[in-house]
């Protein structure tokens, strides 16, 4: 057995394809002729933008439109005018093509190596690509063709290409092996688009395994066995089977309602950290954004972002989603943070000090302008605001006041955006859950952070070894917090909605069901799943359920009856 | 020849996509358009030649363009830049 990296779900059995890497080398020699070895060289080019052309086509069958305009950027840079130039001052200067193009890659292979960016080194990888296309074009060099590999095949090769993947057919190809690249590297991603298994990063795997060997690739757990016997064979033919099927069983919930056995019908939104992250949420059948975290765009960076890019950020999320509706939480840092312009000091306790909604209304200029940017994005979709770590109704009063005001001025400016945009909080402080029929009255909905919620009512830092076991949302006292939150919501006539991570365990969902949330916020890959474990639940089963779970006394209780019970 | 300068503020600064639009959209245009940038002048018809600029997020720039249709030339830049690429 031999250990990588788990990059794409599942469990492959073939046998070894192994691509060669395609001797590429050439003597060079001096060119007599400029003009015409000119002609040569574009020549090859224009087969090779013709052939990537064709690829980027079957790219976009296969693994879609992301993976085609990957593709599609190799053309633009094989037509690159410095790229081009320079090769042919070279090849004036009398060098062969093969020469000339050779070291003009490696000087931006070079450079775009040495980057401290990880997208950039990736484009080293890209000019890699389009080096052994040409060369392979101008030296006449044949290469080994995956699309003409029989059913049943396990590609093993260096790095997963895109001109590589171009050639797989989703058949044919069960598993995919490769010696570098992690999780998030092309390679895994396009393994993942074609929901082929992989595994990658097995050291030396181009040298240990070998051509048609037998192997299982299982890349969930990123392992591979080669040469297995009969007892492992038979073992993951069992797991392999029971992968798909569990698969299948989930895709069988993609474009259908969210609703209980007894059809009452929940939303199941996403949780998000980057205007393009809703695309995700299209694509794993999301039914909205239950929380959008504005952060990403405060870090990194030097100064406060303007209104303008903070603008554009939102109404791109807003476009993507088409009218689902998307709850924007405005700025959630403090001192444990490290953004030198916004003046934080380190704090001694910052997860009970200057933060969020605290920070937020002393900074009334950047929260004036985070606030305007999510009024104006309003107009372009189903925008709702939501504040952070609200502990008292005043920091609720107060911001929605500071809302009302921007409306004004948006009226008086002719500024279009939504007059009856929602505001609603967070309930993730034990002050929230405590005062929740207080806060229910004026505001237009919760959203329970319970991963906040969990820690500050069990007085726990689930980072501290020591101390993290009191950390768990199925603690009586953090049930009792949940629940008392979303009763009150109830009561007062207004939407209660989860945003942590609590919203797709399978154990408290019958609860959240028997107390009244109608909103379940999860990450995207897990929509799916939890559209399930909800179909499992009518009201009166979780009723008895919640029932029984609310009279016992300890966690460990509750969750030893939950199992029971799922 | 015209010029203007910019604070790039797109999270992931001049990258594959950005670079790429960037330099085809000013390969239109018959003038010459540079970068100037950390002391160096990048031509900005070379999506390769940007990206290895490593021009990010804060990237303080100057767009030089020279030569016919020079002033759409930089108009389209800056609104290129100026909308952070529609990222």
């Amino acid at each position: 057995m031999i250990k990588g990296t788990a990059a794409s779900d599942g469990i492959g059995i073939g046998k070894i394809l192994l691509l060669e890497e395609t001797v590429l080398e050439f003597t060079p020699h001096a060119v007599d002729d400029p003009a015409s070895e000119i002609k040569r060289f574009h020549s090859a080019v224009n087969t090779l933008v013709e052939e990537t052309t064709r690829d980027a086509a079957a790219l976009r069958e296969t693994a879609g439109e992301k993976e085609a305009l990957i593709m599609e950027g190799h053309i633009s840079l094989l037509n690159d005018p410095a790229l081009k130039g320079e090769t042919e001052n070279l090849i004036k200067a009398g060098q062969c093509a093969e020469e000339a193009y050779s070291s003009m890659c490696d000087m931006f292979i070079g450079i775009f190596s040495s980057m401290d960016d990880e997208m950039m080194r990736q484009r080293a990888a890209d000019v890699r690509d389009i080096k052994a296309g040409l060369l392979r074009i101008l030296l006449g060099v044949k290469q080994t063709k995956v699309s003409d590999a029989p059913k049943g095949t396990v590609l093993l090769t260096k790095e997963l290409t895109p001109s590589v993947t171009a050639g797989i057919k989703k058949g044919n190809i069960v598993g995919i092996i490769t010696e570098t690249g992690g999780k998030t590297s092309h390679s895994a991603i396009l393994a993942r688009a074609l929901e082929i298994p992989a595994v990658l990063s097995v050291p030396n795997a181009t040298s240990v395994l070998k051509n048609d060997q037998a192997v299982i690739v299982d890349g969930s757990a990123g392992v591979v066995i080669p040469d297995p016997s009969f007892d492992e064979l038979n073992e993951y033919t069992e797991k392999r089977e029971k992968f798909l099927r569990d698969k299948a069983e989930l895709e069988k919930f993609r474009g259908l309602k969210t609703k209980g056995a007894d059809g009452a019908e929940y939303e199941l939104v996403c949780n998000i950290g980057k205007p393009s992250d809703a695309e995700k949420v299209i694509e794993f059948d999301g039914e909205g954004v239950g929380l959008f975290r504005t952060e990403f765009l405060f870090m990194d960076r030097s100064s406060v972002p303007t209104e303008e890019e903070q603008f554009a950020a939102y109404q791109k999320a807003a476009l993507i989603l088409k009218g689902k509706p998307l709850i924007i939480r405005t700025l959630d840092i403090g001192g444990d943070k490290e953004i030198p312009y916004m003046g934080l000091e380190k704090e001694e306790n910052p997860f009970m000090g200057f933060r969020a909604i605290r920070y937020c209304l002393k900074n009334r200029e950047l929260f004036r302008t985070q606030l305007r940017a999510i009024l104006r994005a309003s107009a372009f979709g189903d925008i709702r605001i939501m504040f952070p770590l609200i502990t008292c109704v005043e920091e609720l009063r107060e911001g929605k006041a500071i809302i009302e005001e921007l409306k004004k001025e948006l009226t008086l400016l002719g500024i279009t955006f939504n007059k009856e945009i929602p505001v609603g909080i967070m309930v993730e402080t034990a002050a929230a859950a405590t005062i929740a029929d207080v806060l229910a009255k004026e505001s237009a909905f919760f959203s329970i952070g319970t991963n906040d919620l969990t820690g500050y009512t069990m007085s726990c830092d689930r980072g501290n070894s020591n101390v993290a076991y009191l950390y768990s949302a199925l603690q009586p006292a953090v049930l009792r917090m949940i629940e008392r939150t979303i009763r009150c919501g109830v009561e007062a006539g207004i939407p209660v909605g989860m945003c942590g991570e609590a919203a797709a365990n399978p154990k408290l969902i019958p609860l959240l069901i028997s107390f009244g949330l109608t909103e379940f916020s999860v990450s995207a890959p897990s929509v799916l799943r939890v559209r399930k474990y909800i179909a499992k639940w009518s009201k009166a089963e979780a009723d008895r359920v919640a029932k029984k779970a609310m009279s016992l006394t300890t966690e460990q209780e509750v969750s030893s009856y939950l199992a029971t019970e799922i | 020849m015209v010029q203007k300068h910019f604070t790039v503020k797109n999270a992931q600064g001049f990258h594959m996509r950005p670079a790429t639009n960037f330099a085809t959209a000013m390969a239109a245009h018959p003038c010459s358009v540079i970068i100037r940038f950390n002391g160096k002048e990048v031509n900005a018809k070379s999506p390769m030649l940007i990206m290895a600029a490593c021009i990010k997020v804060g990237s303080e720039i100057d767009v030089v363009c020279d030569g016919e249709g020079e002033n759409e030339a930089l108009a389209i830049a800056a609104n290129m830049i100026e909308s952070g690429f529609g990222e």
